[in-house]
């Protein structure tokens, strides 16, 4: 109490400081009057009274000074008078302020962007209400999780009362719906939710109203948007409400608008509209909600306060295990219902965090390099003013006092390089997303201003403290004599010659380790693409269909025509139709048998359907023959094998004309002759050679997901007419990206060529920040050194020797660096491991960046060397 | 009251003790107690007389000290006029600094009872 009395009682003597100093001056003075006149009682003389009376009052200035010192706030006012003068030190050099601060903003800006991506994809709670209750409820077994079915979550979730409630959720239907009736149709991403959902996760809507339990059991038709949504359709219209979407052929009724910020439970999936998990049969050709084998939902639940978790999952898992009928049960070991923390929400980034925490990594060693660097500058500076420091010191100040101010002047850069950062950053952290084509919702809070902060600070003790002490661990003597010009103290020299070359290793190993790692993640960029594909992706022209479940058959039904219409195409060789193929969004997984030869988990087996024509586009046949029109409903089921496929299931026999069947063991009556064998595809870029099953697309029905085209000439001329011949033939369809399978590729190469670029660019700003460095180290050795060079020269030493002097001294630390830099290369080779591919040995990209580093660092000492070498000897000595 | 109090400047007087640690702001008070408000050059010349020039006070040394005390709420000021009718600031105790000055008071003794115990005891 008393404390914040004083402080307060300080804080208001601080404001009203002019009145304070009127104050004590009268008080003062009207003191010294009454003992005045009390000396002249005493028989003094008005001059000799006056001057007792000072006597008697002692030092006027020093209790003035003390006065103050408890009146207000006496270190704000130090720091105002250190950063006032340390901006004035600032604008008297422009040129280096402004090296300073854009180093350090784009710096720590990008780290700050970075900081702030990693912060939303790994360490973010959700924006609901109590995240730290949620806990997704799981099915494991063996240590895999599995999906419920709708029957077991009802069942569970009716007769449960450990949990506060729960919710089961899938985007999967919903994930790449179409909404027709505002313009062309197009994609909308949805997810249906159990009516508990918005309760459970206390969110409330911020227009209208949200879901509720009851609106669940009546299958209303009603959505609620997101707010983004809101904004991107509808411009943020209160009107909103009661309008219809059509989703799926389904009209539902906007009821709400979810908080702004709110992106679902989902950590990657940012919705546009939620719809309740009723309405499921009507948005897709089957009924989920009465099928216990269908394993689909995921499920989240809100902890009781008063139950810990542990309690709750053994009731839920005793709850389970007695309805376990109602969800499909493997063989293997039992099944388990477990509860897991789920206040970040159900995390579908996890991918993205390893990219992430490389690229902070990246960030923070180039950020190590720009702040030697700034040391190096502020060490140039420190003995430009070694006659100032001196000076200030002679008169009195204490070495403290000038350290105090010497950092208060590097703080100052910081600050205003951090409030620069946080402006890069915001854009930096949206490129970033953009770049990674993530669905990452971010917020700039007050999270990204203490991390820029905390950055900050620590970024300038780095830089400031090493230089300040430095610079105030003068001798006065040779201080004051090296006269105002600044000069070079001999005694002291060697000192801080020691810290610029220890600066000077620690940025040329961090360039040749980033350098390395850039070169590593380039090349493994290169490797991916240009991989034998199994396929020539630069001649192939691919249409996607996104799956619209809902019209499964219809497009069926379309699949002949539109066959037709493009090979009729001017330009187009061959055109084949497919489903869940090669280099697209979905695939579909199962298993495959031969006889004597059961399905393996192992196997990742995948069933493509495709049209004939494929096998002319595709994968081409390397034994046997591929489908044709002959292969149609009725005639005897085929497939054809991937050469991997055909090595697995048959080893080394011809397959041609044996069977395989769909399913774990082989069965007799879902058999399928093998007519032929494809060349190996790669499915992805990353997947190796797949083991996959071609089927007729004419025996089994799917949905046509992909338009294969091969063109005459070059495909993307052809783009165009193919896009106006689809929509032609069927005007309602929503047609997906046209691209050739080139451009698929690089769209499944995101974050690869996101990591190859930014390190990239960053190993390039490293290799600049080193040249800066080590050009302004040698240029301020060499210039210490020009009267030993001008003596050296007028004894006779040649002028190569004169730069094979200086070159050596460079040498020296070089070599050390590229050793210290080569091991650290080492180990961040292996620590990059899951990231790289097709990189065999890493001893070449080393030796690349260990030459351009080393020719960088002797070009920059070089451009000084030969300054020193060309010195005039006459002019060098008279510089003594 | 943890006070550092501004020692004399020109103690080369061995006779003259030092104003001890913490004490300043205890006279300051008990003056104020004991004579009514007063203002800067009456408190110093009081504390003078009672210590009957065994301190070496400069009296500026008080002006520090009544702000401190006044920013604790222990005493109050207000403009006056003193007896040769000049312009004076006027301290007075508050209730707070009563209670301030009772238990200092009550400090003070005990620490010198203590220390007369022990020395006796010693000697």
């Amino acid at each position: 109490m008393i404390r914040l009395r004083v402080a307060l009682a300080r804080l208001r003597g601080f404001l009203a400081r002019r009145k304070g100093e009127l104050r004590i001056q009268e008080e003062i003075e009207s003191h010294l009057a009454m003992l005045a006149s009390e000396f002249q009682r005493r028989g003094l003389s008005p001059r000799e009274a006056r001057l007792a009376a000072r006597r008697e009052f002692g030092g006027a200035a020093q209790i003035r000074e003390e006065w103050r010192r408890v009146r207000g706030l006496p270190w704000i006012e130090t720091l105002a008078r250190d950063v006032a003068y340390a901006l004035r030190q600032l604008r008297r050099n422009p040129a280096f302020a402004a090296a300073a601060i854009l180093t350090l903003a784009l710096g720590i800006g990008a780290n700050t962007a970075i900081y702030q991506v990693l912060y939303a994809v790994v360490f973010r709670p959700l924006p609901v209400t109590e995240p730290g209750r949620l806990v997704q409820v799981e099915l494991a077994q063996n240590g895999q999780p599995q999906h419920f079915s709708y029957p077991l979550f009802r069942e569970l979730e009716a007769r449960q009362n450990a949990l506060d409630g729960m919710f089961a959720v899938s985007e999967f239907p919903l994930r790449q719906a179409t909404l027709r009736g505002r313009g062309l149709a197009k994609a909308v991403h949805g997810a249906l939710v159990t009516g508990d959902y918005f309760r459970v996760l206390g969110v409330t809507a911020r227009l209208g109203r949200v879901f509720t339990k009851q609106d669940d059991r009546t299958s209303a038709p009603l959505a609620v948007i997101s707010d983004r949504f809101w904004e991107a359709e509808f411009e943020r219209s209160p009107a909103v409400l009661g309008q219809t979407l059509e989703i799926n052929r389904v009209v539902a009724t906007i009821i709400g608008v979810a908080p702004r910020g709110f992106f679902g439970e989902t950590l990657g999936q940012t919705p546009d509209v939620w719809m309740p998990m009723s309405l499921q049969p009507r948005l897709m050709p089957a009924d989920y909600l009465n099928a216990p084998y269908f394993t689909w939902l995921a499920v989240i639940g809100r902890l009781r306060p008063d139950v810990p978790v542990r309690r709750a999952q053994a009731a839920l898992d005793a709850l389970y295990q007695r309805n376990a009928n109602l969800s499909v049960r493997t063989a293997g070991p039992p099944t388990r219902l477990q509860l897991r923390p789920a206040s970040r929400g159900i995390d579908e980034l996890r991918h993205f965090a390893d990219p992430l925490y490389v690229l902070m990594a990246i960030a923070g060693l180039v950020l190590l390099i720009a702040s030697s660097n700034l040391a190096n500058l502020l060490l140039s500076r420190a003995a430009a003013r070694t006659h100032e420091i001196g000076v200030r010191l002679a008169v009195g100040a204490g070495r403290g006092r000038l350290l105090r101010q010497l950092l208060t002047e590097s703080f100052v850069l910081s600050a205003i390089g951090a409030a620069l950062a946080l402006w890069f950053a915001r854009w930096g952290s949206r490129m970033l997303v953009v770049l990674a084509r993530q669905q990452i919702a971010l917020e700039p809070g007050w999270g990204a201003v203490a991390f820029t902060a905390a950055v900050a600070i620590g970024v300038t003790c780095l830089f400031g403290i090493a230089p300040a002490l430095a610079a105030t661990r003068v001798d006065l003597h040779t201080a004051l004599r090296a006269g105002r010009r600044g000069g070079y103290p001999p005694g002291r020299g060697g000192r801080r010659q020691f810290l610029r070359k220890s600066l000077v290793v620690v940025q040329v190993s961090v360039s040749l380790l980033l350098v390395f790692s850039a070169g590593l993640l380039v090349r493994t960029l290169s490797n991916l693409r240009r991989q034998n594909f199994g396929f020539q992706p630069d001649r192939i022209l691919q249409v996607g269909l996104p799956l619209e479940i809902s019209a499964w058959r219809h497009n069926a039904a379309l699949a002949d025509p539109l066959r037709e219409k493009i090979s009729a195409l001017p330009g187009v060789r061959v055109t084949a139709l497919s489903a869940f193929g090669p280099m697209a969004d979905f695939q579909q997984t199962g298993f495959f048998a031969a006889p004597g030869r059961p399905a393996q988990e192992s196997d990742a087996a995948r069933m493509v359907h495709v049209s004939p024509g494929y096998f002319h586009i595709m994968a081409r046949i390397v034994a046997g023959r591929g489908f044709t029109a002959e292969d149609r409903q009725g005639a005897t089921p085929v497939a054809v094998l991937s050469q991997t496929a055909a090595r697995k299931l048959f080893s080394q026999d011809d397959p041609v004309g044996k069977f395989v069947s769909y399913s774990k063991q082989f069965e007799r009556r879902q058999q399928l002759l093998v007519a032929g064998v494809a060349h190996d595809v790669h499915f992805a870029p990353r997947d190796p050679y797949g083991f996959i099953v071609y089927v007729p697309l004419a025996q089994n029905p799917a949905p046509v997901t992909e338009i294969e085209v091969r063109a005459a000439g070059d495909p993307a001329a052809i783009a165009a007419i193919v896009r106006s011949a689809i929509q032609s033939a069927a005007p309602n369809l929503r047609i997906g990206e046209i691209r050739t399978l080139s451009d698929a590729i690089d769209a499944g190469l995101i974050q690869e060529r996101m990591m190859a670029w930014l390190s990239a660019a960053f190993g390039a700003l490293a290799l600049l920040l080193t040249f800066v460095g080590v050009y302004g180290v040698i240029g301020y050795a060499v210039e210490r050194r020009i009267p030993e060079i001008g003596i050296r020269l007028a004894l006779g030493a040649r002028r190569g020797q004169i730069s094979s002097l200086i070159l050596k001294d460079v040498s020296l630390s070089l070599g050390v660096s590229l050793l210290v830099g080569g091991a650290a290369s080492v180990a961040a080779g292996r620590a990059l491991k899951n990231l790289l591919f097709g990189i065999g040995s890493v001893d070449g990209t080393l030796a690349g960046a260990a030459l351009s580093i080393a020719a960088v660092s002797l070009a920059a000492a070089y451009l000084p060397a030969r300054r020193g070498a060309r010195l005039d000897p006459t002019e060098a000595l008279r510089e003594e | 009251m943890s006070v550092v109090i501004l020692l004399s400047m020109d103690n080369t007087n061995g006779s003259r003790g030092e104003v001890p640690y913490g004490t300043l702001d205890l006279m300051v008070l008990k003056t104020l107690d004991s004579m009514g408000p007063l203002h800067g050059y009456g408190i110093a010349r009081r504390i003078e007389q009672v210590s009957q020039g065994g301190l070496a006070l400069n009296q500026g040394t008080i002006y520090p000290a009544l702000l401190r005390l006044e920013q604790h709420g222990w005493i109050t000021s207000d403009w006056g006029i003193s007896e040769n009718k000049r312009r004076a600031r006027f301290y007075s105790i508050s209730a707070a600094g009563r209670r301030q000055l009772a238990a200092e008071t009550e400090n003070w003794s005990r620490a010198v009872a203590m220390v007369s115990r022990l020395l006796e005891g010693q000697s």
